[in-house]
């Protein structure tokens, strides 16, 4: 079957800075890849390159059979890609569930027009994340887990087929991780391809069909999570960050 | 508006100020006419502005297109008011449609900077050109009864308000506060950003050029440093802002308190009139930031603290 | 040929007042991120401070503006510490108002307080010119000219070489860093803000010798630091140099050979063309 998503010689460039370095890889249709690396290896990056918010300086972005490297943000999220942002970022003059709500007016084919239909789905999906009872706070009102549900929810709203998490874990402790990695089963089990950044070693390795290692801007290893994790290329990567390398301890 | 008492007395008050020029003084119903067009112009500003987050300082610029394009229509070309009207606003939307796509890319005080200095353009241009007078102007037909004008006025701030209604609880409008709250992140969740802010630019340019147009055929005569007067642009901007941008009848209020209270004062020396803005204005920004709408809405809540909250949250 | 000689010396002695006038908006712009919209009336004080400093003390304009610099400064700092910094982690549209509201205030309270007459300090050699290859130089605009100058790279070098601008240069990037250095980032405002006012003063002294004062002059004056400011960039006083040299040269220029009404058309049309090109100004960084 055709992968979601082909990622061909990606590059990008700031001044003076390569940030990404002919990165390819494959994403196959609900698949969950883990995107691993130590910091500043381009991770969020490359998720900006695939969701529009930057143009690649070099190589292809094929998804569903279709080159969107030329598409703005706004054309890729209408085409069914939807991310969370690492900075989180409600819309903090509306409420919770009008957060999402614009998630579901504007999402994958256009969005539904009615802004009635809208929130129905947006109660729907803060349900599903496990919000529902915040949904008429004001959205800068939500403290620091609620407010990862918050952009998991705004994202789902948009009904992508290909999600895009950029460390959607960090700071949760035990119980919350256990539910943010079942809400993104649940959701890769509704057929969403998966494309996830993470810290929380335990946490992807379990989660991840895949792994890909970013180092300086390049692929360094892509595989089977427990294969990649003993790849001593990878193990080096994070070594001079601290010892032990494979097992980082939720904050 | 869903509580329908509320509605009731929405509809109660509009006919109220239809009836007035019949029974008040024309001294009023003159007042009451800049009071409505000030109106008018603060919804036009409150979908650019208020809504979408852009701090026009170019409706003006609109407001002046739709006075000349109206007097010229009607001294050049001999159309009728109605027709002059529409012209004037044909004319503001082009222009907020060509010149809307490169002004908007710029982001906060960029925007607002650039569209002052295009006011100023276009006020210097005008008044070099011919077909607008020059520097002298233009003196339009005149056409005697303000009762006409008044019940326009009204009409407009009515119409303006309806389709601020529609804007608040539709798809449109959350693309615009998402556009206003966080441009970025609208933008990958589907809002197609350009497009939308355009729209509300040409919308807001509509409006303020009817305006212009009422206003130009009522005075019967105008010239360019009136008709672009950036002054106008920045009464718009703090009628809305003090009444509560991003808001329905925010603007509406706004406009008729401070219209009222400025009335009142400059029966006393105009000078101490302005000094009293100036004084009100650094009041109510430092103490009531979210405008006198939402004032009203979290009073009952908070009582006094209120203004004290909003000084501890802001200040460094 | 003498004609576009003359318009070019004008132009460039405008140009270095232009260029002061600017320096404060954009200092406290660049570094504070706070636009002042209030910046002209600023000028327009320090103006009447020298004017009455002269014609009620006799005191020579060019020695009474540093004491209208101090006058100003002391000014700004209270300003800021007690009133703008109430809203300063409010949406930059609070600031943008408040100094508004600021503008309205120190401008009617000026009509009263000096009425709305028309000023000018005319020190005893205010008519004093000389030729300089067939261009006529006014004496007061020479001198004036050297003062922007001088005062602009003072800033820059204050900004660049010193202990305590490199602390505000600090606080600009990253508040909590420079409070990790011990730096109070209340006084570093005020400081900063109180140098502004202290550069709009000092620009406004040289403008009330150069041309004339009334309460009014505070918004155009605003305006013009804008373009001025946009098109040098926020980044260094040396771009403003550039901005006000720009500025002063266009304006004469148009003035010259299209016409002395079409000097606003010019001068907002750079400022459009600049914020829709290249919104960083001429010199600014391009991410």
């Amino acid at each position: 079957m055709e992968p979601i998503l082909s990622v061909r010689r990606l590059t990008k460039r700031f001044a003076g800075l390569t940030a990404l370095s002919d990165v390819s890889f494959e994403l196959g249709r609900g698949e969950i890849l883990g995107l691993i690396g130590p910091n500043g290896a381009g991770k969020t990056t490359l998720v900006n390159l695939v969701s529009g918010a930057f143009r690649a300086s070099e190589g292809e972005l094929v998804f569903e059979g279709a080159p969107i490297g030329a598409l703005p943000p706004h054309r890729r999220a209408k085409l069914g890609i939807g991310r969370t942002f690492q900075i989180m970022r409600p819309f903090p003059g509306l409420t919770v569930l009008d957060n999402v709500a614009v998630g579901a007016l504007f999402g994958t084919g256009g969005g539904h027009r009615q802004l009635a239909i809208a929130r129905e789905l947006a109660q729907q999906k803060l349900e599903f994340v496990g919000l529902a009872h915040r949904a008429d706070r004001p959205a800068e009102a939500l403290g620091g887990p609620d407010r990862k549900r918050l952009e998991l929810a705004k994202a789902l709203a948009m009904n992508p087929r290909l999600l895009l998490l950029d460390e959607v874990m960090a700071g949760l402790n035990l119980a919350e991780l256990e539910a943010v990695i079942a809400i993104i089963r649940k959701v890769r089990d509704e057929g969403v391809s998966v494309l996830v950044i993470e810290h929380v070693m335990k946490a992807i390795r379990s989660l991840s069909d895949r792994l890909l290692v970013l180092h300086h801007g390049e692929k360094i290893a892509e595989g089977e999570p427990q294969r990649v994790l003993s790849d001593p290329t990878v193990v080096e990567a994070y070594l001079g960050r601290r010892r032990g390398a494979d097992e980082e301890h939720p904050r | 508006m869903k509580r329908p008492l509320a509605r009731a007395g929405i509809v109660a008050a509009i006919v109220v100020l239809a009836g007035i020029p019949w029974l008040a003084s024309p001294s009023i119903v003159q007042f009451g006419i800049n009071m409505l067009l000030l109106a008018a112009l603060a919804q036009g500003w409150n979908i650019i502005g208020g809504y979408t987050g852009y701090a026009s300082f170019g409706n003006s610029v609109f407001y002046g297109l739709g006075s000349y394009g109206t007097a010229i229509a009607m001294l050049r070309w001999h159309l009728p008011f109605g027709v002059g009207l529409a012209l004037g606003a044909v004319i503001a939307i082009a222009f907020a449609a060509l010149f809307g796509r490169a002004v908007l890319r710029l982001r906060g005080h960029y925007f607002a900077i650039c569209t002052l200095g295009l006011a100023q353009v276009m006020t210097a241009i005008v008044s070099n050109l011919e077909i607008t007078g020059r520097n002298t102007g233009l003196v339009l037909p005149l056409l005697r009864g303000d009762v006409l004008f008044y019940e326009l006025s009204l009409s407009l701030v009515v119409v303006a308000t309806l389709i601020v209604a529609w804007i608040a609880r539709s798809r449109f409008g959350y693309g615009l506060i998402a556009i206003r709250e966080n441009e970025e992140a609208a933008a990958a969740m589907g809002v197609d950003t350009t497009r939308y802010k355009v729209l509300a630019f040409s919308l807001s340019a509509a409006i303020s050029a009817l305006a212009g147009g009422i206003h130009a055929y009522w005075i019967t005569f105008i010239d360019p440093v009136s008709a672009f007067d950036i002054g106008l642009n920045v009464k718009m901007i703090i009628v809305t802002v003090f009444g509560g941008p991003g808001s329905v009848l925010g603007p509406v209020l706004g406009a008729f308190v401070l219209s009222a209270i400025s009335e009142v004062l400059s029966t006393e020396i105009s000078t101490v009139a302005g000094l009293f803005f100036g004084a009100v204005i650094v009041v109510a920004v430092v103490f009531m930031p979210r405008g006198v709408a939402d004032l009203i809405r979290r009073f009952d809540k908070y009582r006094w603290r209120y203004f004290a909250e909003n000084v501890r949250a802001n200040r460094l | 040929m003498d004609l576009l000689w003359q318009g070019l010396v004008n132009g460039i002695l405008l140009g270095g007042l232009y260029a002061l006038m600017a320096l404060g908006l954009a200092l406290v712009w660049g570094v504070l991120n706070i636009v002042n919209l209030s910046h002209g009336a600023f000028i327009m004080l320090g103006g009447y401070a020298c004017y009455y400093l002269f014609s009620g003390l006799g005191i020579d304009p060019f020695v009474a503006m540093p004491i209208s610099m101090a006058a100003l400064f002391a000014f700004g700092y209270l300003l800021q510490r007690h009133l703008i910094n109430l809203v300063i982690r409010a949406p930059m549209f609070n600031t943008l108002l408040l100094t508004f509201g600021l503008d309205v205030v120190l401008t009617y309270s000026a009509q009263i307080a000096f009425s709305a007459d028309f000023r000018t300090i005319n020190p005893s050699y205010a008519g004093a010119h000389f030729t300089w290859l067939g261009a006529t130089v006014p004496l007061v605009r020479l001198i004036a000219f050297a003062i922007a100058i001088a005062l602009t790279l003072l800033l820059w070098l204050f900004l660049g070489r010193t202990k305590l601008g490199r602390a505000i240069r600090a606080t600009a990037q990253n508040l909590v860093a420079a409070r990790l250095y011990g730096v109070e980032p209340r006084s570093i405002y005020a400081l900063t803000f109180a140098i502004g006012a202290a550069l709009a003063g000092g620009a406004g002294a040289l403008y009330g010798v150069v041309s004339q004062l009334n309460p009014y002059i505070g918004v155009s004056l605003t305006a013009k630091s804008f373009v001025i400011a946009i098109i040098g960039g926020l980044e260094s006083p040396l771009g403003v140099i550039a901005g006000g040299m720009i500025l002063g040269l266009v304006e004469s220029m148009t003035s010259l050979y299209i016409g002395p009404t079409y000097t606003d058309v010019a001068s907002f049309g750079i400022l459009v063309l600049v914020l829709i090109v290249r919104p960083t100004g001429l010199f600014g960084r391009t991410t």
